[in-house]
């Protein structure tokens, strides 16, 4: 076992990482070791991650240990680069996280700074420009993100810091050791352009709302969320616009957040509408929300919009009938999903189960977009008015044969008795999907002696496909 | 059972007296069925004082309203003896029941709701709105009597391109949909699907889809799949039967007796306005889109029924051909 992590209590009692859990007790019986577990380190890095958010929306990931966080134009919002860090280090020691951070030009440079600096206040980690070289010159080649075995190489050259390298001549070292090195050593001075990944898309639009006393109330959260709406309308309407996919985040005193994501079938940029799809999102959610001591930060982002045209309403005094159905099928999903409703797609295949299908409503705005109408149908068959999801087996003790009609069957242990049949209607295979040798399907509209009329087939022709072919129901008629 | 004569006819003068309150309702609101068309005829001079115009006669007036599209507060069906029950038509909102006794009966009802959907649609579309239709589908109930196929509702005269689904994981959400559904007007029609008899729908949950649907003027029908009768807020419940299609007419006007004609049902009215349950024969073209009255009588028999004996020997120890444990005795009627 060998260490992998350590403390500044650790660190200061001189262990290094990598070396051996048993060297380590020897040495300061008193240490506590705690066996590694990554998975949980990447979660809490994560909601650490969304608890920045507050901060600046780009918040990144910067290897396994570090978040990089993006401030440009985010610093007056909090008082200034030095305040900023300090508000974000005090933040997470009173949060019982022990960080240390940086301000720089460049995310190498901060990275470097926030692990390697001997500054014994946050305040000296804050760089100014045209400060870069002094400050990363003293720091050891380690803090070049550089991989290990290379690090080790220079550090055995006697190239211990990084001004060792900004001194030595560069086509020499570049042919000995690649061009990682200078790279990396251009990105942290700023030289070079290194670009962070966020780790969620940054919303279009985002109003947020800061509170000197948590609430945990739905009707204030509520009730915020319509300021909020209140306070994104006029952008949207300056754009022209209207917002498709909300995302509702409450920031709990705790650190932790909550998003809540809400999406609508048309554009929408009426505050009431939008608060009324978080009406029923917190109704949904409503036991996975646990406010704990409240929520201290709410903010509402617009993550996708769409052009909007301006809409009168007209002298008739009757709502819009399109805008009345995106209204219903918005609460409904934004309550159980978006699996809840659907509308028919039809498509061309002459396999039943895939000539018509359920889709999700949401994204089909009413009425329907582009799909195949019935009209369009090459052939108008007789189709059942329900099919069952998957075919039930039939036992038929009798039917003519090769392609006749079954006299009497048993479905779902009962028995019937035709009265009258038609069909065959014979349905080949799709072979580009189902493979050559998939069964041909004979189908029969067949009533029983009652009236109940059904839709059965013969899986496979007989004796050419399959010996002893099985019948199948597979809908029912009116 | 014998009555006493007396109270009997009490009750007979009372119900003429509320008849006769109730003139200016259009029709039947009280019509049990008639033997002869003599009693027909007197009944509805006495009761319904239509000044000699004889059952026929309004009969042809309706169906003239019917081709005219319909009256205000109601929407015939074009089946006399069904539209006398319901006192003219089916309500333009509220809640309406129908039922099938039997799960495998359910192709039948969903033919018959899906219909009286097209009806409502029909006449929406006829006012200029796109009038969608809403069938909420308990998942149990998709899962036992399989989902809507879009094909078939197409070829039965559904608008798919205004038709809604909903598939709630239960009860409450389908109660749930259907209350937001009935606080839109926009709907023409709203199914709500349910299997047997849940008791998280019972008598306040049904009276607060009638009194949303009536609030809202969109007509609700509650599906139920395998149901017994039960006492709830709906004026109206009707029993779905399956009865053989008439024979397949070909275009010279044969008939060709081996095909399967248009879809039909059995339709019994168990709980409306008329004193008792009136049952009538109906058949759905798609193409007309309307019910006509089918006659059961014409619809001939297979080929092969001359000949009684079964091609096959009856099967033993099969369910099929169990006897009905028990006997029936007389419950009171639930509503």
């Amino acid at each position: 076992m060998r260490i992998v992590a350590l403390d500044s209590v650790a660190e200061r009692l001189r262990l290094k990482r990598g070396q051996g859990v048993a060297e380590a007790r020897a040495m300061h019986p008193q240490i506590d070791v705690l066996p590694a577990d990554p998975a949980a380190d990447k979660a809490f890095l994560s909601a650490l991650a969304d608890w920045c958010d507050r901060y600046t929306p780009l918040v990144a990931y910067a290897g396994v240990d570090g978040l990089a966080l993006d401030i440009t134009g985010c610093t007056h919002l909090h008082g200034g680069e030095k305040a900023l860090l300090d508000d974000v280090l005090s933040r997470l020691f009173q949060l019982g996280v022990e960080a240390r951070g940086a301000i720089a030009a460049s995310p190498g440079l901060a990275w470097a700074l926030s692990r390697f600096s001997s500054a014994r206040f946050s305040d000296d980690n804050v760089i100014e420009a045209g400060e870069e070289a002094a400050a990363l010159g003293p720091l050891p080649v380690t803090a070049l993100r550089l991989p290990e075995t290379l690090t080790d190489t220079l550090i055995r050259l006697g190239l211990t810091h990084v001004a060792d390298l900004m001194e030595a001549p560069r086509a020499a070292l570049a042919r000995r050791f690649g061009p990682l090195v200078f790279l990396r050593l251009d990105q942290a001075l700023g030289h070079d352009d290194e670009p962070l990944s966020p780790r969620r898309p940054v919303a279009e639009l985002s109003v947020e709302r800061r509170l000197l006393s948590p609430v945990s109330g739905e009707d204030d959260i509520l009730g915020l969320a319509l300021q909020l709406a209140t306070g994104l309308k006029t952008k949207l309407e300056e754009r022209g616009e209207g917002g498709r996919q909300f995302e509702l985040l409450l920031f709990r005193v705790d650190g932790k957040v909550f998003r809540l994501l809400a999406g609508t079938s048309s554009p929408v940029r009426d505050p009431k509408r939008i608060a009324a799809l978080y009406k029923e999102r917190l109704a949904a959610v409503h036991d996975d929300l646990d406010a704990g001591y409240g929520f201290e930060i709410l903010r509402l982002c617009v993550l996708k919009v769409e052009p909007i045209t301006s809409i009168q309403d007209d002298f008739s005094g009757r709502p819009d009938q399109s805008r009345a159905l995106a209204d219903f099928t918005d609460r409904v999903i934004a309550r159980f999903g978006e699996d809840v409703l659907s509308i028919v797609v039809l498509a061309a295949s002459h396999i039943p189960e895939r000539a018509a299908s359920l889709q999700p409503a949401g994204n089909v705005v009413v009425p329907a977009a582009k799909m195949l109408q019935a009209e369009e149908w090459p052939i108008v068959p007789v189709r059942p008015l329900r099919l069952l999801t998957h075919p039930e087996r039939v036992e038929v003790p009798a039917a003519d044969v090769p392609d006749g009609a079954p006299e009497r069957f048993f479905w779902r242990r009962t028995a019937y008795r035709v009265a009258r049949a038609e069909g065959p209607e014979r349905i080949a295979a799709e072979w580009w999907i189902d493979g050559e040798d998939a069964p041909t399907r004979d189908y029969f509209r067949i009533e029983d002696e009652t009236g109940r009329r059904f839709w059965m087939f013969r899986n496979g022709l007989f004796q050419r496909e399959r010996m002893h072919p099985d019948w199948f129901m597979h809908g029912i008629f009116a | 059972m014998a009555e006493n004569a007396v109270p009997r006819e009490t009750v007979l003068a009372l119900r003429d007296a509320i008849a006769r309150l109730e003139r200016d309702r259009p029709s039947g609101s009280c019509r049990p069925t008639f033997e002869t068309e003599g009693e027909r005829a007197g009944f509805s001079a006495s009761a319904r004082s239509l000044g000699g115009q004889d059952v026929a006669g309004q009969c042809r007036a309706k169906q003239y309203r019917i081709e005219q599209g319909g009256q205000d507060d109601v929407l015939p069906l074009g089946v006399p003896d069904l539209d006398h029950a319901m006192s003219g038509g089916l309500p333009l909102k509220g809640l309406s029941e129908i039922r099938v006794a039997e799960t495998r009966d359910v192709g039948a009802a969903t033919g018959f709701t899906l219909g009286l959907a097209a009806l409502y649609q029909t006449r929406r579309k006829a006012l200029g709105e796109l009038g969608p239709i809403l069938w909420i589908s308990e998942t149990m109930a998709g899962k036992e009597a399989g989902e809507p196929y879009g094909v078939g509702l197409s070829l039965l005269g559904i608008d798919l391109r205004a038709a809604l689904f909903s598939r709630p994981r239960n009860l409450q959400q389908a109660l749930w949909i259907a209350e937001a559904a009935l606080g839109f007007s926009v709907f023409s029609a709203v199914i709500l699907e349910i299997r047997g008899n849940p008791a998280r729908l019972g008598l306040p949950e049904s009276r607060r889809l009638q009194l949303r649907s009536v609030a809202s003027g969109v007509p609700i029908f509650l599906l139920r799949q395998a149901g017994e009768e039960e006492s709830s807020s709906a004026h109206l419940r009707l029993l779905v039967r399956p009865a053989p299609a008439a024979p397949f007419m070909l275009p010279d006007g044969t008939m060709l007796s081996t095909g399967i004609g248009h879809p039909a049902f059995h339709v019994v009215a168990e709980k409306t306005r008329a004193f008792s349950p009136v049952d009538a024969y109906l058949e759905w073209s798609s193409h007309a889109r309307r019910f006509y009255p089918l006659d059961p009588v014409a619809v001939p028999l297979p080929a092969n029924a001359a000949d009684p004996v079964p091609v096959l020997s009856t099967s033993v120890g099969r369910q099929g051909g169990t006897p009905a444990v028990g006997r029936v005795v007389a419950f009171k009627r639930a509503s």
